[in-house]
């Protein structure tokens, strides 16, 4: 976000653009007081970020209340349906997006396989295993056990030694973070890499976050995501990441970019001004924004992107570095969005 | 010591409620209605470490799970104040009993330890019983709290609300020190042996302070998500009784009103400072060791012996020799 403001010189649609940040640590009750300082006090035109569900769920009550736009990157199913408003625009997946392009995926490749199933216990991730789980099952494929491990696990041996008695054809699983290169440093040390597919959410193998950590532990393991540092519509932002000095852009760079992207696309189509949020809700929607995560139609019901998601494998790149690697790309995947 | 009897404390009191509600805007209101609320249930923990001994890290418990029963009762029910806050303060006061019941006997470290438990137990409960608590979500698209008529969704009824909450609950505490039991319970913290003796029923006394500790925490959480219009598992989680006990030093220990002063210097500095800085937690912890160094009653008891030096000077020596 920062680097595409200072890219466009912190002007927009040929108005300046005041850039505040606060720190919602990732707990409700606070992110929704900064919202409330943010609209209150600062009185800012538009909200963005908030990467935890729990917070943009909270955020949606309080931010429909005081008709702020607000574009929130939380990936919870229920901010595309139920808890969708017409102030909220979501330029990022849905869960249910992943989880269940990952079941097509896995049930194309291996439609005979047995499916285990692991993943950190808290909302996301019961989220992503239960679409890829309901997908998996309406495909025909066979499940087998379900393994949850508490958010923060600290060892996964005992896990390792009971995915490897219940011989699974594949494992599907969600992780992030400090979770995700642990599970995956134990997924080497118990030689499973190799002898079981294993195939997650893109979260659990970002590029910036834990792909760095783990060496070749990830080789070759899948996963469904809407970001990919090889898709085409990321060279560019790429370019531009790595020369302020960081490494290839992972989830979160790439859509906080691709969200200030879909933020000035609306500035400039209302000439800069989004007073009118009803007229300027309908100019975004009209037709679709280019970003870093590809080409984004939005779905005016629930203000959803309709995004490509991509089937990374991770493969070794230049210089032994892992990357992943798109191998496919389900076009333009449509959440079912709020029930009728 | 009641406001009653204190003719010019009340006016200030009254004169220090209204000012806000005339000037602040929207997000101030809300903010101060927060710390008001907070500051009510910390002031109840403060019946209980500051007239008790009884340090409890669990006192989330009955605030969060009063905050839980209020925001599922007003989805069915709707808001209306007269259901939700005897609601919220009699789930307190069950929840202070499972958890009186418990600690009855205990002292401590052992007390620490055991509400610590409970307080963790009754997070487990919210976190995972999704189809009624919303799990990790937490519970929003709650209805606007109501009375009689009148709808009380706007910021500034809130705050009046929390405020009128806070006198009463401040009210309610100060005479329940006052009152035989009261002292009967700084009686315990002191001399148990010596109040066994006397035939005082230890276990009996705490168990009244813990309800009585539990309603009025109860009926601060059942305000609590209708500020926001969400509830979520951090209301209930153990680091908010640790907060709260933060706050309670930071306050003033055993001073009943130096509760709120604490909830509003931590909730000003997490608020304020984290603007600025990640590590605002630094700050907290920068406050609070200068106020257990410097201000060992907490800003209440140096706002009290500042206030009394000055009276002290006016009128001479009359306390003097």
């Amino acid at each position: 976000m920062q680097l595409l403001l200072a890219q466009s010189g912190n002007i927009m649609a040929g108005r300046a653009v005041e850039f505040l940040v606060e720190d919602d640590q990732a707990r409700p009750e606070e992110g929704v007081r900064k919202a409330r300082k943010l609209i209150g006090q600062n009185k800012v035109d538009i909200l963005c970020g908030v990467i935890s569900s729990g917070v943009a769920l909270a955020l949606r009550d309080v931010v429909t209340e005081a008709k702020v736009p607000t574009f929130l990157l939380g990936s919870a199913n229920d901010l595309a349906r139920k808890a969708a408003s017409p102030y909220i625009v979501r330029p990022t997946k849905t869960n249910w997006m992943l989880g269940h392009t990952a079941a097509r995926w896995t049930h194309g490749k291996l439609p005979q396989a047995r499916a285990l199933t692991v993943a950190s216990d808290y909302a996301a991730g019961r989220e992503f295993v239960g679409d890829f789980a309901d997908t998996y099952r309406q495909l025909g494929g066979q499940l087998g056990k379900q393994i949850w491990t508490p958010l923060g696990n600290a060892d996964f041996g005992p896990l390792m030694t009971s995915i490897a008695m219940e011989r699974p054809d594949v494992v599907y699983g969600f992780f992030a973070g400090s979770d995700a290169v642990r599970f995956l440093r134990q997924w080497k040390e118990y030689r499973l890499n190799g002898r079981i597919p294993l195939i997650g959410t893109g979260a659990f193998f970002d590029q910036e976050d834990v792909l760095p950590a783990v060496g070749d532990a990830a080789l070759g393991t899948v996963n469904t995501f809407q970001q990919s540092p090889t898709a085409p519509a990321s060279a560019a932002f790429n370019q531009a990441y790595m020369a302020t000095g960081k490494p290839l852009p992972g989830e979160f760079s790439t859509s906080g970019y691709a969200c200030g992207q879909v933020i000035k696309a609306v500035l400039e189509r209302m000439g800069g001004d989004i007073s009118d949020w009803e007229n300027a809700r309908q100019a975004l929607f009209a037709s679709p924004v280019e970003t870093a995560l590809g080409h984004m139609p939005f779905d005016p019901r629930n203000g959803q992107a309709i995004l490509d998601i991509h089937v990374n494998e991770v493969r070794r790149g230049q210089g032994g570095k892992m990357i992943n690697t798109v191998v496919h790309t389900y076009q333009a995947v449509r959440d079912p969005g709020p029930a009728t | 010591m009641l406001l009653a009897h204190r003719p010019a404390a009340a006016g200030l009191v009254a004169v220090a409620i209204a000012l806000p509600a005339l000037w602040a805007g929207e997000f101030h209101l809300r903010f101060l209605a927060e710390i008001l609320i907070i500051g009510t249930a910390v002031m109840s923990l403060d019946l209980l470490v500051g007239f008790g001994g009884l340090v409890s890290l669990g006192h989330a418990a009955p605030f969060g799970l009063a905050a839980y029963a209020a925001a599922i009762a007003s989805q069915s029910l709707g808001g209306n104040l007269l259901l939700v806050l005897p609601l919220g303060a009699a789930t307190g006061m069950a929840v202070a009993a499972v958890m009186g019941a418990v600690i009855l006997r205990t002292s401590h470290l052992f007390l620490l330890i055991l509400t610590l438990l409970l307080g963790k137990i009754a997070w487990e409960i919210v976190f995972h019983w999704r189809e009624v608590t919303g799990g990790a979500d937490g519970l929003r698209g709650l209805p606007p709290l109501s009375l009689g008529p009148w709808e009380l969704s706007d910021a500034r009824s809130l705050y009046l609300l929390a405020a009128g909450l806070a006198l009463a609950a401040t009210t309610a505490a100060r005479s329940f020190a006052a009152a035989p039991l009261g002292r009967a319970l700084i009686g315990i913290r002191e001399q148990p042996l010596r109040m066994t003796a006397l035939g005082y029923s230890i276990p009996r006394i705490r168990f009244s302070a813990m309800l009585a500790a539990g309603a009025i925490a109860g009926a601060a959480g059942a305000l609590y998500p209708f500020v926001n219009l969400y509830v979520g598992p951090q209301s209930v989680h153990w680091t908010l009784s640790a907060t709260m006990i933060v706050m309670l030093v930071i306050g003033g220990v055993g001073s009943l009103w130096g509760a709120f002063l604490g909830s509003a210097a931590y909730l000003t500095v997490q608020t304020y400072v984290s603007s600025y800085t990640d590590r605002w937690q630094l700050f907290v912890g920068l406050v609070f060791v200068l106020t257990v160094l410097l201000l060992p009653a907490g800003i209440a008891g140096g706002l009290r012996s500042l206030v009394g030096g000055w009276a002290h000077g006016r009128n001479g020596n009359d306390r003097g020799a």
